[in-house]
């Protein structure tokens, strides 16, 4: 479960961007955050990923709270129990696509052969089934984007964030994409917080909440 | 395309980058400015050279010269008697060592025998002075006890209007009172004029020559008198232009020069291909801009036009600062030590500063050519780019060029092959220069393709290791413009150290074989006035202690038209100095009684084509001395021709019982030290002797040869130097680009430590590969520098060594640098700031 309290962020005095933002996410749960260009919502993000630091408030996964002071500790914390998505996938253009998937299986010290067996499944629970060799230049844009949803849930992770996922796709390849990402999150069970100013993208997930003026609100 | 376009896109490309073009210009330009600076010093000191020496020549323009021993000064009357001189004046001319003064090192000063009357004729100002400045003292000139000292002699040692001079003749010293300084010989060379009979006797030269010079009268048939007076010379005396020492100063530097020379442009080739590194990496990050213009109509000549204008305004701005740090840079280096660059050719010249304009211009023109090549390499490669697929196209790779580069490097490397097979050209190993340029340049073909063979064979575990080799894999264009430089200075480098260490070997082995005695006793540490007589021989040889006494008698000798010095060395000779001097054929010559042997040194076989069974005549004492070439030996003490011939045969041809070293072998057990002090006892009169060990002289020859290639150690480092701030500069530019690929990296949880060791793994595997090609290169270099280069220049033949040890270091040192390079050049694009960057989706 992921556990917002409180969570508080200014750029500049007297002008903050984040105000007492609460919010809990249970396993298996999606929660989609929707709100306007500028309000906030990626520096929400940043924060729960922990790469920004808040100016107050915590946050916890599991009951453990994130400790932000600590660079080192937070890659590994992130490594373990963190999935992303990007809005503009990402994936590394030096690896195939399934050494991309399997990255995060690398990273956690998981052996050749385990990291293709897995790879190899996650692509075929997203729909890429025998795309391994393949280039990620050589995929659509719908093809890539649940290559990367493929990549953040490969290690199983508690938490998976997607920052717009379907920000560059079109109509179809981002319907696909959501449907490909709830059953991914469901059978993961990990705990899902996605935003988007899509609110198609918005109702596909379990709960929506709006980030106005620096507050969530339901 | 418009002008007006390409200023503006000219101007888009010098501001994209401007760190990065600071620092390929500052490579140019160190590049320039090192080989103008070598180029300048060496100018600098040959017009020193010539301008000294035509300043004591004046107005003569011819010079029969003779051996430096001497010849017979009665040919002077027969040829100033001539009707077609106009002006004949007679020169004895001596280098004599000066009394060492305290702790200050021995030094020589020319010493110039001159008839006033006859030398007023070429060069007034021998005694211009005397008349107008010194009424009264004119005779002061035709005292055997007073001399005149150039205003550069006087200068350097301090001493005028009566003033002492102290100089070694034969074991002793005479003293004579300075008269005055010739004002109007400023700007000639350091020495001191003295009447000419005054000289012979004085240094035991009576009725020696060192040279006549001459003017002709107007009209003359200069041809026709040369072939008469040709007929009535002695052998070994011959015909020269006046002041013909600067020509033969020139000729025996060449080989010096022109090697140098040739390891300050490596550093400048190491510059160059930072401006094809530059430039490729700009035709990467502009590629799509490229595509665009290519879809709007530019032709790809016109981008050619454009790349190649970037290359030249590099080339040429970077040339242009060049030139000027050279200028600057000798002008200072002139001023504080002197003309001499560690080689011992200029030592002593305090060389006035003067530029040589053309050979400036030719270093600038190569390296603005360089520039412009490696600009038009790249200009080729984003020609035949697919527009389509560049438009679309966010790779930050380099355009690919041709897939046949093992076959362009195969092609080079056997065209060098024929090269090395080539004769010298006027003394210099142009086809070893050859091999060697399309050999660095197959080298530089080899690195894609030997990278992608490595590579595919590299699977580490590890995933920052497996991150680090994909990202070299996934970018050959990239990978091959970093390692470039790195390979041209890594190749030159090993082969110079290899050449080195078995020059230095091969030197260290022939000194301990040739320094076979016990201790050395000279009659003088520099010069040629100082000799042992016939007398002082018997009584060193006679001392308690000492078991044999080799004795050793050089001259300087004049062979054909003498553009070349040639050395003759008398002395005791038996197997084991043969030996030492590591003779082929081995071993003494059976000899029929009467003839005389002669050993040639291997300059000698190469420069006057003589070989093992030749008969050959030595223009000796003015007398033909004829021997039979009994083998050839090794003299790393010289680069010009010498014959090594018994001293009993040439006491016997000339009656000389002088010599100028003895070398003591003494009775085991006897101290070198207290020998030392019995030969001063022995010798009480013999103030100016010098006396050193075996091991002393070897120490002390090493030490000169170490301090040799000091200038040659720190242009390799400056070319590494510049090698490395190309793998820098590629670095830099890459990790900026690849930081949303570090933002990725961070999100899935990798250190910003892991990321930086990924970087320096990326670091470290471009340097151990552009060393692997560099290490074979360099062996192959190494090969032609020791059996082509080295021997055509110097003719000297050396056999390889390996320094393993030193090259192991040097490659593993340029792989950590690389390491270190890429790491810390990313250590920017990896701050978290730049981390976020991952969000913006360009």
């Amino acid at each position: 479960m992921l556990e917002i309290r409180g969570l508080a962020k200014s750029f500049a005095p007297g002008i903050p961007l984040l105000h007492d933002v609460s919010l809990e996410v249970a396993a298996g749960e999606w929660v989609a955050i929707v709100g306007e260009s500028g309000s906030g919502k990626s520096t929400l993000l940043n924060i729960v990923a922990g790469l920004d630091r808040p100016d107050a408030g915590e946050v916890r996964l599991d009951g453990k709270p994130i400790d932000f002071a600590d660079d080192d500790a937070l890659a590994l914390w992130r490594r373990r129990h963190l999935g992303f998505v990007f809005q503009a996938f990402h994936l590394l253009p030096y690896l195939t696509v399934g050494e991309n998937v399997a990255l995060p299986l690398a990273l956690l010290g998981a052996g050749t052969r385990e990291r293709a067996e897995r790879a190899a499944q996650r692509l075929a629970s997203v729909g890429l089934a025998g795309l391994d060799a393949r280039r990620p230049g050589t995929l659509s844009g719908g093809e890539m984007q649940r290559a990367a949803i493929a990549r953040a849930l490969a290690h199983s992770p508690r938490l998976l964030l997607a920052d717009e996922p379907t920000g560059n796709l079109d109509e179809a390849a981002a319907s696909v994409v959501l449907d490909c990402l709830g059953e991914a999150v469901r059978n993961a069970g990990a705990a899902a917080l996605m935003v988007t100013h899509s609110r198609l993208a918005a109702a596909r997930a379990d709960r929506v909440l709006r980030l106005a003026q620096g507050r969530l609100t339901p | 395309m418009s002008t007006g376009l390409l200023l503006q896109l000219l101007r888009g490309t010098l501001r994209a980058s401007p760190l990065r073009l600071a620092l390929t210009l500052a490579c140019i330009a160190l590049g320039v400015a090192l080989a103008g600076a070598v180029h300048t010093i060496h100018a600098s000191a040959l017009a020193e050279v010539d301008r000294a020496a035509r300043a004591l020549s004046g107005q003569a323009e011819i010079e029969i010269r003779g051996p430096r021993s001497g010849f017979d000064d009665a040919l002077f009357a027969r040829i100033a008697a001539r009707p077609e001189v106009a002006a004949a004046s007679p020169v004895l001319e001596l280098d004599a060592a000066l009394e060492a003064q305290g702790t200050q090192p021995r030094s020589t000063l020319r010493i110039l025998g001159i008839d006033p009357f006859r030398a007023i004729a070429m060069q007034p100002a021998f005694v211009a002075d005397v008349g107008a400045a010194s009424a009264g003292r004119a005779p002061r000139l035709l005292d055997s006890k007073a001399a005149w000292l150039t205003p550069r002699a006087a200068a350097r040692l301090g001493i005028t209007d009566r003033g002492r001079l102290r100089v070694v003749a034969g074991t002793g010293l005479v003293e004579l009172e300075v008269a005055g300084v010739l004002e109007g010989l400023r700007g000639g060379a350091d020495a001191a004029v003295v009447d000419i009979a005054a000289a012979q006797a004085l240094f035991g030269r009576v009725g020696l020559l060192s040279r006549i010079e001459l003017r002709l009268k107007p009209g003359a048939d200069e041809a026709r008198w040369r072939a008469e007076i040709a007929g009535i010379l002695p052998p070994g005396v011959t015909i020269s232009p006046a002041a013909s020492v600067s020509g033969r100063a020139a000729d025996v530097t060449r080989a010096y020069r022109v090697n140098l020379d040739a390891l300050a442009l490596v550093a400048l080739a190491t510059g160059a291909f930072l401006v094809f590194s530059t430039l490729a990496l700009q035709a990467a990050r502009r590629r799509q801009e490229f595509a665009l213009l290519r879809a709007l109509g530019v032709t790809r000549r016109g981008l050619a036009g454009l790349m190649a204008l970037e290359g030249a305004l590099v080339g040429a701005a970077g040339a242009a600062i060049g030139i000027l740090l050279a200028l600057a840079g000798s002008r200072a280096l002139l001023a504080r030590g002197g003309a001499d660059l560690g080689a011992g050719y200029f030592a002593g010249h305090a060389g006035a500063f003067s530029p040589d304009p053309l050979g400036l211009s030719a270093i600038a023109a190569i390296a603005i050519v360089m520039a412009v090549a490696g600009a038009l390499r790249v200009a080729r490669v984003v020609g035949r780019m697919p527009v389509a697929e560049a438009l679309r196209d966010r790779s930050v790779d380099l355009p690919q060029g041709a897939s046949t580069s093992l076959v362009v490097a195969g092609g080079l490397a056997i065209a060098g092959l024929p090269l090395l097979l080539l004769p010298p050209v006027n003394g210099l190993p142009l086809g070893g220069y050859g091999a060697i340029a399309l050999w660095v340049a197959a080298s530089v073909a080899a690195v894609a393709p030997i990278c992608r063979a490595t590579l595919a064979r590299i699977a580490p575990e590890a995933p920052t290791a497996a991150l680090a080799m994909a990202q070299l894999r996934h970018l050959p264009g990239h990978l091959t413009a970093s390692i470039a430089g790195i390979v041209v200075s890594a190749s030159l480098c090993v082969a110079m150290a290899i050449m080195v260490f078995s020059f230095r070997v091969s030197f260290e082995e022939w000194l301990r074989g040739v320094v076979g005695a016990d201790l050395y006793v000279r009659s003088g540490e520099q010069g040629d006035t100082g000799f042992f007589t016939r007398a002082e021989q018997e009584r060193l040889a006679a001392l308690p202690g000492v078991r044999r006494a080799d004795l050793i008698r050089y001259d300087r000798l004049v062979i054909g038209a003498g553009t070349s010095p040639f050395t003759l060395v008398a002395r005791s000779i038996d197997e084991r100095i043969l030996l030492g001097f590591q003779v082929e054929p081995r071993g003494m010559p059976a000899r029929p009684p009467g003839e005389r042997v002669a050993w040639i040194t291997e300059a000698a076989r190469d420069l006057q084509g003589w070989s093992t069974g030749d008969r050959i005549k030595l223009p000796v004492a003015g007398r033909l001395y004829e021997a039979r070439v009994a083998g050839v030996v090794r003299d790393y003490g010289r680069t010009w021709g010498a014959a090594l011939v018994p001293i009993e045969d040439y006491r016997a041809a000339t009656g000389d019982e002088r010599v100028n070293d003895v070398a003591l072998h003494l009775v085991p057990g006897t101290d070198s030290v207290a020998m030392q002090a019995a030969v001063r006892r022995a010798l009480p009169e013999a103030r100016t002797i010098a006396m050193e060990d075996a091991a002393g002289i070897v120490r002390r020859s090493l030490e000169i040869f170490d301090r040799s290639f000091a200038v040659t150690y720190a242009l390799e480092a400056i070319a590494i130097a510049i090698g490395l701030a190309g793998v820098t500069s590629s670095f830099a530019a890459l990790a900026w680009s690849r930081r949303r690929e570090f933002g990725v990296l961070r999100f899935m949880g990798l250190t910003r430590r892991e990321i930086l060791r990924m970087l320096a793994l990326e670091g470290a595997a471009a340097g151990a590969l552009g060393a692997l090609v560099g290490l074979v290169s360099g062996v192959a270099i190494s090969a032609v520098l020791v059996h082509v280069v080295n021997r055509q220049s110097f003719h000297w033949s050396l056999t390889l060594h390996w320094p393993v040890g030193v090259v192991a270091v040097f490659l593993a040192s340029l792989v950590g640098l690389c390491a270190l390079a890429a790491r810390f050049s990313g250590a920017y694009a990896v701050r978290r700031e730049a981390i976020l960057a991952v969000k913006d989706d360009a």
